[in-house]
């Protein structure tokens, strides 16, 4: 059964580092790999270039997600201090065949799977305030599963007050551009407030790829990561797909000057010359707030990894000033209990 | 007798592949679950809050149009069948059920609902 189950692609989740090869967006190419959109999905965690410090412990808790037998691989980057043991790819190694010896070694039981990095424990005691564990603020009061319960707050829309679901996103989101670590606040799935954790990496880009996978054409997709855009037959199966008409016009246009609409064609008609948009005292507050969470990711992926880095600075963070006005010998491992 | 029969056969068979399932699926549900697997997945974050919320459902007065006009169609049908046997008393049931339902279109009507946006 092991031998059978070892013949089928490879389940991967990659998580995107700094600096991640540039061969890491072309790994859904191949056929022996499945690249999916969940840790949970997934037998492997592909750690692609380097994680700063800051990330290392989201890259912990996502590491923890992933079902048993599990195993990482480090490609082009160092293992952190508690994945000592995970298998490291450098330059010259051949990281598919890699990936396989590890997932077959990882059904035959000769590699032993990853136990949990971060303790078994919830995040807080699940207490109320009362002296049997009863009551507290929020809809039922008390801290279930070890979380506070959201808090109300008015709908931007109507003022209507009713629970606010406020979390950091990111930055190993598979819909989220590699890097960007954003705190949404939701009002059922209408954003309400955007502040930025992290920016996103610089890189040299696959919006167009990422666009055409969040519309539901993973095939375009892997087309448009293959090669010369300029393929007459490329442009019309894209027409023939009615995607542009799935973009919501004027989506993601002002204060920049072009919608989605319009930078999506540029991206998949010419990706290597995406079209300059107009970023000076753009925040994604003036993006993102209002929209739906499906019509958002089409506007972060929309842009350029310059322009979005742009964007994302000129939003207002107060994590982020926090973290640039800390000094750089921050822990590395803070937040793990939180 | 047959039918019986039949019943408990599928009844018996349906239960001995539930119980396979349930064995197959042996392992996963023997795992205890640890913590840090029970989190949201966020790529990697963590959620300040608990998941469970109340929104508002915002296609509610939709919804109330839809019954008022559906099931008056709907009752419409048979009625109009009954109408020719029963005559005025089918009418007058008929005008009753139309003031309910009217009184939800009044409702509607007053939320704002027929307004295009």
């Amino acid at each position: 059964m092991a031998k059978l189950a070892s013949q089928a692609p490879v389940p991967v989740f990659v998580a995107q580092g700094d600096d991640a090869p540039a061969e890491t967006a072309r790994l859904c190419l191949n056929s022996t790999l499945t690249i999916v959109e969940t840790p949970r999905a997934a037998a492997i965690l592909l750690v692609a270039g380097t994680i700063p410090a800051s990330l290392i412990p989201n890259l912990h808790r996502l590491h923890d997600q992933l079902p048993h037998p599990r195993a990482t691989v480090f490609w082009q980057a160092e293992p952190t201090d508690l994945l000592s043991e995970a298998v490291t790819v450098r330059n010259d190694d051949n990281l598919v065949s890699v990936l396989t010896d590890t997932r077959s070694s990882l059904l035959s039981g000769s590699h032993g799977t990853e136990a949990d990095l971060l303790p078994d424990a919830p995040p807080n005691e699940w207490r109320g305030v009362g002296s049997h564990g009863q009551g507290g603020k929020g809809m039922m009061g008390g801290t279930p599963y070890g979380r506070p319960m959201a808090m109300t707050a008015a709908d931007f829309r109507d003022g209507l007050e009713l629970d606010a679901y406020t979390a950091d996103f990111g930055p190993f989101l598979p819909m989220f551009p590699p890097g960007l670590v954003l705190t949404l606040t939701l009002q059922g799935d209408v954003i309400q407030k955007v502040s930025v954790v992290h920016l996103p990496f610089a890189g040299e880009g696959n919006a167009g790829a990422a666009l055409l996978r969040l519309l539901g054409l993973p095939a375009l997709a892997k087309r448009l990561l293959r090669g010369p855009s300029d393929d007459a037959d490329f442009k019309r199966l894209i027409r023939l797909s009615g995607v542009r008409a799935a973009i919501p016009p004027g989506l993601g246009c002002a204060p920049i000057g072009s919608d989605v609409r319009e930078r999506f064609e540029r991206l998949t008609t010419d990706p290597g010359n995406p079209s300059k948009v107009h970023v000076d005292g753009v925040g994604l507050g003036d993006l993102l707030i209002g929209l739906e969470w499906h019509e958002a990711m089409l506007v972060l992926n929309s842009f350029d990894d310059e322009s979005l880095r742009a964007i994302c600075a000129n939003t207002s963070s107060p994590e982020l000033e926090e973290k640039n006005g800390d000094s750089m010998d921050h822990e590395g491992h803070a937040g793990h209990m939180s | 007798m047959t039918t019986l029969i039949t019943i408990f056969l599928v009844l018996g068979l349906s239960v001995l592949f539930t119980a396979g399932l349930r064995t197959a699926s042996g392992t996963d549900l023997a795992d205890h679950i640890t913590n840090p697997q029970q989190r949201p997945v966020l790529g990697g974050s963590d959620p300040k809050t608990h998941a469970w919320q109340r929104f508002h459902v915002r296609y509610y007065t939709m919804t109330l149009v839809l019954v008022a006009f559906e099931m008056e169609m709907m009752f419409m049908y048979p009625w109009a069948v009954v109408f020719v046997e029963e005559g005025p008393k089918a009418l007058a049931e008929m005008g009753m059920f139309l003031t309910i339902l009217s009184v939800g279109i009044l409702y509607g009507w007053r939320e704002g609902i027929f307004r295009w946006e």
